[in-house]
């Protein structure tokens, strides 16, 4: 050793991630206060343009029903729904089953479940919910499984990675300090893979928001109405509009998660 | 009206922006109505030549490919201009000389080629027509000839069979019971006066919001006929998917719905110089009716043929391929 006085401290580094190429989460440390307030003070003027557009605009018939405030607050809400609903069931099956899939036992069906899901993610959205509105119906429902289907793989592939980069001779230590299998899991391998699997969720989320506009060609509302409406009567005011919000929901959702990764992320990593 | 109608189909206007890049790269090619014996006393076009456009929907190709083998079995060379994506593109082409020839409809030309107020329009077809055709001679040089009785206007369609067949008869059903006349419209009919505000207006009824599904125009024909999530839906009247799916079109009976009669549109310059031009296809548009108009888009839209098969195939039906 050189000469540095004081002991380096040895956090547990996660080991090389390796082939699967996860998309890693913002890395280091939390953010400074001003840092914090940048994204929200940006989404806020966005939303004031927004506003100051529309009010000193002479609008047209269609800019009055589709822009009108009671009609957006409406498509927010619905295109929140949509997002979050989708979001929360991602979560409930890809995290479990992340964590299924790379228990020892689980080794041989690994690669056709990953298979299965890959699936999901080939076949785009809008394509599903085509085929939902033929053989099963349209609304929120199906769409929310054309989103489901589309995002669980971000989520499950970053869940099965956090958790294999997870240094064995760490799990081993706190094996050997007679923590049980559960416990080790819960205290050691989820906390040290939440930078990963957010990075997942923030994709999925991201993606959810986006992809929900689709809603206003199947009766599921949200967002896209506005763009949709916009395309179809030549209005571009209203198009660029609607874009604008769903862009602004999808930076307001995503910094949302950035706080959570904050506050779940281990401290020392 | 200040966008136009038909352009909703989102697929078209995503595909029709490379088209008009295509358009606009062979702009000079064709062109007026050409040299050569034009004043034959039949209907005999050898050695003329013209230039064939249409818009790039459906029923447009079949209505261009119906002109083009039409002109050629009178003699005429014939340039294939057809699918020109929007009306204000290939109105433009025809005025700058780019075509001879379309088919326009009577409402789109009132309203949006000539910039009338769409709810002042004759209601009467015929008047309609007249109208148009007399201010877009006097203002453009253009001379709409033969209208054919088909007439692609938005309308109300349900499932067949049942025992709702005009629009006044769905008002009482709004009225006595929202919930069973629920429906399926797309964006532009639901923002625009003479769609669904002004059917509204018209009928007397007003649809609460939980009784109506905003979807794109194709989604529809799936779920209309299966009554979930919606009995009714919006549709254009010739579409060849109305009776591939076994759907009724319901009567205008208050006669709101501004009427859309198919016509064709040519230059005052080629029609004074080729005036059999307006013997030859007086007997054609007068075959054109809705139902015929909505098998001939069937043909192409359900069963995959190519328009110019479909359009040879009823002409040499109806014996104008002599």
């Amino acid at each position: 050793m050189s000469g540095t006085s004081g002991t380096q401290v040895v956090a547990p580094q996660p080991a090389s991630t390796g082939d699967a190429g996860p998309v890693l989460g913002a890395s280091g440390r939390r953010r400074s206060v001003g840092g914090y307030l940048f994204m929200p003070a940006l989404l806020l003027t966005a939303i004031i343009a927004v506003v100051v557009a529309v009010r000193t605009r002479d609008l047209n018939t269609l800019e009055r029903h589709r822009l009108a405030f009671g009609y957006v607050l409406q498509k927010f809400r619905e295109h929140l729904e949509l997002t979050f609903v989708s979001t929360v069931l991602v979560l409930l099956i890809a995290i479990p089953l992340g964590i299924l899939l790379t228990r020892p036992f689980a080794r041989a069906i690994t690669p056709p479940a990953i298979a299965v899901f890959n699936i999901g993610q080939a076949v785009p959205s809008i394509g599903l919910i085509a085929l939902f509105a033929i053989i099963w119906n349209i609304g929120f429902w199906p769409l929310v499984v054309a989103l489901v289907a589309y995002t669980v793989l971000p989520v499950l592939r970053n869940t099965m990675v956090g958790l294999r980069q997870v240094d064995p001779s760490v799990i081993e230590s706190a094996r050997g300090m007679g923590m049980t299998k559960t416990s080790v899991l819960l205290r050691i391998e989820l906390p040290l893979a939440v930078p990963i699997v957010m990075a997942g969720l923030r994709t999925a989320l991201t993606i959810n928001v986006g992809t929900a506009t689709l809603g206003a060609l199947v009766g599921a509302g949200g967002l896209g109405a506005l763009i949709v409406s916009g395309i179809a009567g030549l209005d571009l005011f209203t198009t660029v509009i609607g874009a604008s919000l769903v862009a602004v929901l999808a930076l307001l959702i995503d910094y949302l998660a950035s706080i959570a990764e904050d506050v779940l992320r281990p401290r020392g990593l | 009206m200040r966008y136009p109608k038909r352009s909703v189909r989102l697929t078209a206007l995503f595909a029709g922006l490379a088209m008009v890049a295509l358009a606009c790269g062979s702009s000079n090619s064709g062109g007026g109505g050409g040299s050569g014996g034009g004043t034959g006393s039949s209907s005999d076009l050898s050695g003329a030549s013209f230039t064939v456009g249409s818009k790039e929907f459906t029923e447009q190709l079949v209505l261009g490919q119906i002109t083009k083998l039409v002109l050629e079995n009178a003699g005429a060379t014939v340039n294939d201009k057809t699918g020109i994506t929007g009306t204000t593109n290939v109105r433009k082409s025809l005025t700058s000389g780019q075509i001879d020839m379309y088919w326009e409809y009577t409402g789109t030309g009132y309203a949006e080629i000539l910039g009338n107020d769409v709810s002042k329009a004759p209601t009467d077809q015929q008047q309609l027509f007249d109208a148009v055709a007399k201010e877009d001679l006097a203002k453009n040089n253009i001379e709409w000839i033969d209208l054919a009785p088909m007439n692609d206007t938005y309308a109300i369609a349900t499932a067949g069979g049942s025992d709702v067949t005009t629009l006044s008869q769905y008002a009482d059903l709004v009225n006595s019971n929202p919930s069973d006349g629920s429906m399926c419209a797309a964006a532009e009919f639901l923002d625009r006066a003479d769609g669904f505000p002004g059917l509204e207006k018209a009928y007397g009824f007003q649809l609460p919001d939980s009784a109506l599904t905003e979807v794109d125009l194709g989604i529809i024909f799936t779920r209309v006929p299966k009554g979930d999530p919606c009995k009714f839906g919006e549709v254009f009247a010739t579409d060849g998917r109305i009776p591939a799916n076994n759907m009724m079109v319901l009567e205008d009976d208050k006669n709101f719905f501004v009427k859309y009669n198919v016509a064709l549109t040519v230059r005052k310059e080629v029609l004074d110089k080729y005036p059999q031009i307006k013997d030859l296809f007086a007997p054609i548009a007068a075959k054109l009716d809705t139902e015929t108009m909505q098998k001939l888009n069937s043909q192409v839209d359900v069963d995959g043929l190519p328009p110019e098969a479909v359009a040879q195939q009823w002409l040499q039906d109806n014996g104008f391929l002599g």
